[in-house]
């Protein structure tokens, strides 16, 4: 169905500048969702370096954080993302 | 309690536990170093506090620093270069942040940094890269990578150090050390001389142009030259002059009067272009041609002498032909005469030979020309003072001589008899200054001489032939006891 295809899908990931983990998180995020989610995602970047008050938001204690803001339900992945499989599992979209 | 209550509690359950889950993968992942900063409730806002150090102070540190410089994670990701490897590499920092490492590279250098990288253990790796410059050359780095803890990672530190000037110094060098060991190793004299002139090198075989030490002198007061080529007008200065405006000289034979040892050469010199066509200097190479030299004179000598003993020669048989003729009665007594005296002739002939046509000592020539006749009595003549050594005109003309007074000793004279001898001594020359020798040639034992009563060939040739000079000759003495004959050796012939 075009409909669900066309439902809102975000991701929002929080980093701290330029820490190994925020960069290491970054392209693992963008090389995941290249190679298995292709158009399927919105991405946020958001450095709570230069905004930590955006942390509030999704009560972000750890970064690097990855959430999944819409489809509901809400999940966070914290940690470089460099686990794929862990990726993949919680950015799934259940029916897909 | 209602089910709307129920509906309600469950929801609450759930919520906790899923807050309850995810601040225990939020420790875990603290716990386990998956996360490198914290958000922190400060007393007003929110503060980011980064676990293990500030990636900004590693940062400045790295730009700080003059080589080339890369910071990798665990995985061998770009974290981090410098704003000097990026200029080598060409690359911006968002092209390559989380990136392999290797990617960075082209091919050629990708398996050198992978092999830096791959080494286990916590020493540092060191390598050599060279990469391409756009403009042509090469740039060569030392790679050395070092394992480094950067906050909860432990990644690598990558140094590019730029040592093309060294490697480039190095090669020069070496190709300096070369053409050193190639100059050195010539067995030309080889002389290179800076643009004034001044002689810069010179090897071991350049001591034949000039004793002692030439480096610091000009060239041209160093070995003055002149060229045997009459037509030009060329000196060490203007040859020297010729090559540094570009012009090398080919093979050309000079004179090197100063030289120590030895004096004719072929020269060549050639610009010397170290670096693009710029003319920095010459080189100057001198075979040396002594040998070359008296082998062409001997030669032209050996031509000359021969040509002119082929003429003699012949004047001579045809003159023994004639003489023999008119002297001789019967067929058998010409050829008889006339085969004894070619015979005698070719003995010299054959001595000379041997001794490319050099000086024979009259010793031998008398021996030689005797000797047939003696069979294996030798004792029977005696020399003493003919140790000299004479010319091969003036041991033909002995060897002619000797023959006919041989023959005529076996004829008629002491060899003609069972007792008879001969002795031939040579006087030692009296006075100072060039004189004639004088041999004796004296018969003793023989039938009593008698003066013959006609002029035969033999005394012709024995009177004649060392008259080409004024003080040669030969007179015979008819003593009744022996024949005498008493020979003059010219004294330009005597060595």
């Amino acid at each position: 169905m075009t409909i669900e295809a066309k439902a809102p899908r975000k991701l929002v990931l929080y980093i701290a500048g330029q820490t190994p983990k925020s960069v290491a998180a970054i392209n693992n995020l963008q090389r995941i969702c290249a190679e298995h989610l292709p158009g399927q995602y919105d991405i946020e970047v958001i450095d709570l370096r230069k905004n930590p008050q955006l942390a509030r938001e999704h009560s972000i204690v750890a970064i690097p954080t990855l959430v999944r803001e819409l489809p509901v339900p809400l999940r966070k992945i914290i940690g470089d993302l460099s686990d794929e499989q862990k990726v993949l599992i919680n950015l799934k979209i259940e029916g897909e | 309690m209602s089910a709307a209550d129920h509906l309600n509690s469950d929801a609450v359950i759930a919520d906790l536990r899923h807050r309850l889950a995810e601040a225990e993968d939020t420790l875990r992942a603290i716990r386990e170093g998956e996360v490198d900063a914290l958000v922190v409730q400060g007393a007003d806002a929110e503060e980011v506090f980064t676990i293990g150090g500030d990636s900004e102070s590693y940062r400045t540190f790295m730009e700080a620093m003059e080589p080339g410089a890369a910071a990798l994670d665990a995985e061998g990701r770009v974290l981090y270069l410098n704003s000097t490897l990026r200029r080598l590499l060409g690359r911006s920092l968002e092209d390559v942040q989380g990136k392999p490492f290797q990617q960075v590279f082209d091919a050629d250098t990708r398996g050198t940094v992978e092999h830096l990288l791959a080494q286990p253990g916590t020493a540092s790796q060191s390598g050599d890269l060279r990469f391409r410059r756009d403009t042509g050359g090469d740039l060569h780095f030392s790679v050395s990578a070092t394992p480094l803890k950067l906050g909860t990672i432990t990644g690598h530190a990558v140094t590019f150090a730029d040592v093309t000037e060294r490697v480039r110094a190095e090669a020069a060098e070496q190709s300096e050390r070369a053409a050193r060991a190639v100059i050195a190793s010539a067995n030309e004299a080889v002389l290179v001389c800076d643009r004034d002139g001044v002689i810069t090198h010179a090897n071991v075989a350049a001591q034949i142009v000039y004793s002692g030490n030439p480096v610091g002198l000009r060239f041209a007061e160093a070995v003055p030259l002149v060229f045997s080529d009459a037509s030009s007008e060329m000196d060490s200065e203007g040859m020297v002059s010729a090559t540094l405006a570009g012009r090398a000289l080919q093979g050309k034979e000079a004179l090197a009067p100063n030289a120590p040892m030895v004096k004719d050469y072929l020269i060549s010199a050639a610009p010397l272009q170290v670096a693009g066509d710029q003319i920095s200097g010459c080189v100057i190479t001198m075979v040396d041609l002594s040998q070359r030299k008296a082998a062409e004179k001997q030669q032209l000598l050996l031509m000359m002498e021969l040509d002119h003993r082929v003429k003699n020669t012949l004047a001579l048989v045809l003159s023994i032909s004639t003489r023999t003729l008119s002297h001789e009665d019967t067929l058998e007594g010409f050829q008889k005469a006339f085969t004894g005296r070619i015979q005698a002739l070719a003995a010299t002939h054959t001595m000379l030979a041997d001794k490319s046509w050099t000086d024979l000592s009259i010793e031998n020539v008398v021996r030689s020309e005797v000797a047939p006749y003696l069979g294996g009595s030798v004792e029977r003549v005696t020399t003493s003072g003919l140790d000299v050594a004479v010319t091969p005109r003036a041991a033909i003309a002995l060897g002619l001589i000797i023959h006919e007074l041989t023959t005529n000793a076996v004829k008629y004279g002491s060899l003609s008899s069972e007792e008879g001898t001969i002795h031939v001594s040579g006087a030692a020359r009296a006075g100072e200054g060039p004189a004639p020798l004088t041999i004796e040639w004296r018969e003793t034992g023989g039938p009593e001489v008698v003066v013959p009563t006609r002029r035969g060939f033999g005394r012709t040739v024995i009177a004649r032939s060392l008259q080409y000079s004024p003080e040669g000759g030969a007179e015979v003495e008819f003593d009744p006891a022996g024949l005498v004959c008493r020979i003059a050796v010219p004294s330009e012939d005597l060595r």
